[in-house]
């Protein structure tokens, strides 16, 4: 023992004088850390309620609630999470996982009541001091445990692909659609805007697990046309899905596609079905587009026996006809229209009723009529000079074009019109060798047609005309000159769209060989004239929205002759609904 | 090779002979002495749970013949959560806010090895930035878990002082942490793929200067705590761990480094970035209470100067991160692993086995204290005084949270 | 290392070598031959430093895997010796006379996943489970959600809905009617196949 020993720890003594290290009273608040995982905020009007954060919570501490206020529409469930603090662990695993970056911690981290309830709440809507709190966790790019970024298709580089009718998009390889199918984050809003409420996560999740078999099932429980939607579906679910909010949406129809291209030789087997008993009624089916081959599979399936009658010498209706074979081969239409007709559907083609057959009579024959006519007559402009015979239809000229016609339309072509038909002949013209204007009387923004086709026909060459409208056509010299006008955007009208008004003084001619007006379609009124059924203001059939049922009885209607010109799993999701109200009437239900 | 090779440390106090051993693979009694209670001379006390001489919710059964303990038993029991098994229930990224709650005082290194163990059997490459950071938060927590140490060493022989010094200054280095993760206790910083961001600005100028503090306190604690007669007399010679048991017992960190074998896993297998750093291994010699607690400071220093060299020579730029696969649908080939790391109390380890599911098929933890605490001081126990066995278990730097998984 | 392994191939059945890393690798070896081999690898071979003995519940093959892992400071690398064991009154020659420290393992695994371990000391002393009456609580079997339900209670008033099935209740119900009606039939039209569920 050294005397050191003993004085030594009298060194502790220097510290008598010194700031005490215990907090001092009254307590002073100390701010949280600029990143602190204090308490939850969340940014309603960002928010979709998703639930990934339930999802990713392993305390099982968020709860999906309704909240007043917030409504249930497209994109959005309602819902808003809702926290139990007595469960949570701040891991902001939540944070990190919200495809909308709405969920985010303050750094407060004092929060004084007594009463328990009160520790369950949800964050933005129940309103708490640090709902403004700028400081605290969010996430960042790097942090984020969403995938922004598609996985790649494969396509044909533009230049190649606008000089031919060949398909433009490969497929996925199976390493992409894992890797696609990974971003997936199964909250189903997809479902929602689907038409036709296909189940997307449940196949999506197939092909994850590699059970194409069964993705293939889910497919065709909702949607006979699933090869034909995998190309060229509007895909109102990519619109809805959450991770499109930060990044690239889920490339659901391409997913769907890679389910369908690569069951294709097991598909018959997949779906064949056992013997159905007959139930001796009889279906009738005016139209073999989408709508009514939907309807007439489904009520196959019933046991009815379904007939289909199609003026055209192809069933297909506007998948044939309106869509271009570089969107949608021929033989993929054929190959799913054969499915159809192995459930035991007839396709009568080349039979046009009011001409070929008339409409009472099927009234008289059938037990159920469904009329699905479509909407094929496509409109024009009242403007000078468009009965000119340089002056196109839009759905003519891709009608002629489906049936294999190239018609030569000089080195420089016109189109008027911003949606999809207006994209698929400014394409098809591409590929006819012609050069190729659009001319759009709103902007890019405005415009119908899906962003995607907008951007390939761009890669394409396709110029672009905005804010120009036609006022007037005239031929001089073989050429057509088109007068046109610039227009600017005014005050949004009922569809939310800026109205277009023209700019006095703002005339200037283009020259061209050819123009189409690819501007809109309506519905043929024959049928409907002959059988009496009551057409709505706009010209469409009127029928129910629930039970597709028309003003006479045992006649539905549904597909584009009903909604008015839309897109084709619009009109799959008619038919579907058709074929079960059929059934329910038939069975006097 | 020769495994007694590392530093000296630089004191060589006054000691007490090692005590004689029994056989040296096999020192444990398959028939315990039986001790009759009913004969007036012996006394069955428990200490703990709540003692405040024992390292967390663990209890000695003791017997004692007067003031000395002639039998004792650890008993635990009293925190186990089941996190191996939880785990078996959630996906990988979800184990991740869970795993750090096995261990208190140094969370970091479950949340290291547990992202480790996912990321080799995933076949995961983390970006460079991210391995010094790992390194730079694994360093941090010893210093707090190390000095935290110490305080209660201090604590346990009645010095309760540098206990309060102790818990003062690991609050400045939980103050760093709570900038750099968000949070001050369970940081959930490192994941697997990565960190979860990058240094905030100043954060080095912010770390230098707790570091001066730390060192500022180790000078105090060699004056206060070092050279006091009171822990002298009452450490020195206390619970010594003869060289021969380190093998048997699969004794290893301080304890083992305490008895002069040179075991350090930072040095022996490397991981992450430390066959960059400068640094030797530490060992005493004498390898009682006190020699160890000696051995804590000194590692303390090391990890001082380990940290300032991961900050000059750490890269500035680069991502933290890794992006993951979708972690909802995470799923990892089948295998199974076991990575390890130098915790402040010694070898820590994750052995992982994954069936190639969404899930981990089991997670075995290793902590050092498992054998430590279970085994070992219930040998060390017998023959001291009662008024020691705290002392003892505290040098022995047993955390029941990591017994108890 | 690459001796080493084949030594324990040839001396003790072992099995195919695994190897994870540079410095680890796991082999299987039959049960009965766990305790020589691991007395070998302790005495000849360097491995002196028992790290863990754990257990892997094999529920859907019957058995339990035990891992030994042992370290060699001198070769700085790890051997794990895997053995499958019978799920029904799982048994295991102990070998505590080996490793002091192996008791504790012992004990564990003899209370969690209710393998024996006949001859180790204390290993019928229950560290947490006092009073235990149901199954070993690691098992693969055990239902901690279920126990958990079972045993504590969940605050009252939670509730929470799935987006997607919330939306069809709102939006679309009848719509949502049509799809299953119409879908429970045509998986009820298909023809059965031998793996469908």
């Amino acid at each position: 023992m050294k005397l050191r020993d003993i004085i030594s720890p009298f060194y502790a003594w220097k510290r008598a004088f010194e700031k005490p290290f215990t907090i001092m009273r009254p307590r002073t608040d100390r701010e949280g850390a600029p990143a602190y995982r204090g308490f939850h905020i969340n940014d309603l009007g960002k928010c979709v309620g998703c639930g990934t954060c339930e999802a990713i919570c392993q305390n099982a501490a968020i709860d999906m609630v309704e909240l007043p206020g917030q409504e249930t529409k497209r994109g959005d469930s309602g819902l808003r999470p809702s926290i139990d603090y007595g469960r949570c662990c701040w891991c902001a695993l939540c944070v990190d996982v919200c495809p909308t970056a709405s969920l985010g911690m303050s750094n407060e981290y004092n929060w004084i009541s007594d009463d328990g309830e009160d520790w369950v709440f949800v964050p933005g809507g129940d309103q708490k001091p640090w709902d403004m709190s700028e400081k605290g966790y969010r996430t960042t790019d790097e942090s984020w445990l969403i995938e922004p970024v598609r996985a790649s298709m494969r396509f044909v580089e533009p230049d190649v692909r606008k000089k031919n009718f060949d398909e433009m998009m490969l497929g996925y390889t199976t390493e992409a659609a894992l890797e696609e199918a990974a971003r997936c984050i199964e909250c189903g809003l997809c479902i929602e805007a689907c038409p036709t409420h296909m189940d997307v996560p449940q196949y999506i999740k197939a092909i994850r697990d590699g059970e194409l078999e069964e993705g293939l099932r889910i497919l065709y429980d909702t949607n006979p046309f699933s090869e034909s939607c995998g190309r060229v579906c509007t895909a109102h679910c990519e619109t809805a899905c959450p991770v499109g909010a930060q990044g690239r949406p889920l490339a659901i129809r391409w997913l769907k596609r890679y389910i369908t291209d690569n069951t294709l030789d097991i598909r018959d087997s997949i779906l064949e079905t056992e013997d159905i008993p007959a139930t001796g009624k009889k279906v009738a089916i005016i139209g073999a587009g989408p709508a009514g081959l939907t309807a007439g599979f489904y009520l196959a399936h019933y046991g009815h026996e379904v007939r289909v009658f199609e003026q055209q010498d192809k069933p297909g209706g506007m998948l044939l006809s309106g869509i271009p074979e570089y969107r949608l081969p021929d033989e993929v239409l054929a190959r799913e229209i054969k499915v159809i007709e192995d459930a035991g559907v007839e396709i009568k083609t080349g039979v046009r009723v009011g001409k070929d057959i008339s409409a009472r009579q099927i009234l008289d024959d059938y037990d159920a009529v469904f009329v699905s006519v479509g909407a094929q007559i496509g409109t024009d402009m009242p403007v000078e000079g468009s009965d000119l015979p340089a002056v196109h239809i839009g759905l003519d000229f891709l009608d002629r074009i489906s049936k294999g016609e190239r018609p030569d339309i000089g080195k420089k072509t016109i189109v008027v019109g911003g949606g999809n038909t207006a994209m698929d002949v400014a394409r098809s013209a591409l590929r006819l060798g012609s050069e190729v204007e659009v001319v759009y009387r709103r902007s890019r923004k405005e415009m119908p047609a899906n962003a995607e086709e907008v951007e390939e026909a761009m890669e394409e060459g396709v110029e672009f005309n905005f804010l120009t409208t036609p006022e007037k056509m005239t031929e001089q010299g073989g050429r057509l000159h088109l007068t046109c006008r610039r227009m600017r955007l005014g005050e949004p009208d009922s569809s939310g769209r800026r109205r277009p008004e023209a700019i006095e003084g703002s005339e200037f001619t283009i020259e061209a060989d050819t123009c189409v007006m690819a501007i809109g379609q309506k519905v043929e009124d024959e049928v409907a004239r002959e059988a009496g059924i009551k057409l709505d203001k706009w010209g469409n059939f009127e029928a129910d929205q629930e039970r597709m049922t028309t003003s006479i009885d045992g006649v539905f209607a549904g597909g584009d002759c009903e909604t008015g010109p839309d897109d084709a799993v619009g009109a799959i999701g008619t038919g579907k609904k058709a074929a079960w109200s059929i059934n329910e009437y038939l069975s006097g239900r | 090779m020769d495994r007694q090779q590392g530093d000296k440390i630089r004191k060589q106090p006054d000691l007490m002979p090692v005590r004689e051993t029994r056989d040296p693979w096999y020192p444990v009694w398959t028939e315990r002495p039986s001790f009759d209670l009913s004969s007036g001379k012996y006394l069955k006390i428990w200490q703990g749970p709540q003692h405040p001489g024992i390292t967390g919710n663990m209890a000695l059964e003791l017997t004692l013949e007067g003031d000395i303990v002639v039998d004792a038993k650890t008993h635990v029991g009293y925190l186990h959560r089941g996190f191996e098994k939880l785990m078996e229930r959630r996906k990988y990224i979800q184990c991740f806010p869970i795993v750090c709650r096995i261990c208190v005082p140094e969370p970091d290194y479950n949340e290291y090895l547990f992202a480790a163990a996912a990321e080799e059997l995933a076949g995961i490459e983390i970006p460079e930035k991210a391995r010094w950071l790992r390194a730079l938060t694994l360093e941090m927590i010893r210093i707090a878990s190390l000095v935290m140490g110490l305080g209660g060493q201090g604590g346990s022989f009645g010095l309760g002082t540098v206990g309060q010094w102790a818990i003062a200054h690991r609050d400045y280095i939980l103050d760093l942490f709570e900038e750099l993760s968000g949070h001050r206790i369970y940081h959930m910083y490192i994941i697997p793929g990565g960190v979860r961001g990058d240094l905030p600005d100043g954060f080095e100028d912010r770390t230098e200067a707790v570091l001066k503090k730390i060192e500022k306190l180790i000078y105090d604690l060699e004056k206060v705590l070092f050279d006091n007669a009171v822990i002298k007399s009452r450490s020195q010679g206390l619970g010594v761990i003869p060289a021969s048991w380190v093998e048997p017992f699969g004794i290893t960190g301080t304890n083992a480094r305490g008895t002069g074998i040179a075991n350090d896993v930072r040095k022996d297998t490397p991981y992450l970035i430390y066959d960059q750093l400068d640094f030797n291994v530490i060992t005493g010699g004498r390898s009682d209470a006190y020699e160890r607690s000696l051995l804590r400071k000194e590692e303390i220093l090391m990890s001082i100067d380990l940290i300032r060299q991961i900050f000059k020579r750490m890269p500035k730029d680069g991502p933290v991160r890794v992006k993951l696969p979708n972690v909802l649908h995470w799923r990892i080939p089948p295998g199974e692993t076991y990575v390890r790391a130098e915790t402040g109390r010694g070898e820590m380890g994750y052995y992982m086995v994954s069936d190639g599911s969404g899930y981990p098929r089991r997670v075995h933890v290793r902590g050092a204290s498992y054998t430590h605490a279970m085994s070992l001081l219930e040998h060390l126990a017998v023959g001291i005084s009662i008024a020691d066995v705290g002392g003892l278990a505290v040098s022995l730097q047993t955390c029941p949270p990591e017994i108890e998984r | 290392m690459k001796d080493t392994i084949d030594k324990i191939r040839s001396m003790f059945d072992g099995g195919d070598a695994d190897e994870k890393r540079e410095d680890l690798v796991f082999v299987t070896v039959p049960a009965t031959q766990v305790v020589d081999c691991l007395g070998y690898l302790r005495d000849r071979a360097g491995y002196r430093h028992l790290v863990m003995i754990s257990a892997v519940d094999y529920i859907e093959r019957g058995v339990f895997q035990l891992t030994y892992l042992l370290h060699s400071y001198e070769k700085q690398n790890d051997i794990g010796i895997r053995a499958d064991i019978g799920r029904d009154d799982a048994s295991m020659d102990s070998i505590h006379r080996l490793w002091a420290a192996a008791q504790v393992y012992q004990r564990e695994l003899r209370e969690m996943f209710g393998i024996d371990f006949p001859g180790s000391p204390r290993v019928d002393e229950p560290m947490l489970l006092e009073g235990w009456e149901g199954i070993p609580p690691m098992r693969r079997d055990f239902d901690t959600k279920k126990y958990s339900e079972e045993t504590f209670f969940p605050r009252e008033g939670r509730k929470t809905a799935d987006p997607a099935t919330h939306m069809a209740e709102k939006n679309y119900a009848s719509e949502e009617q049509v799809k299953r009606s119409v879908k429970d039939l045509v998986r009820g039209r298909r023809k059965r196949k031998g793996n469908d569920g």
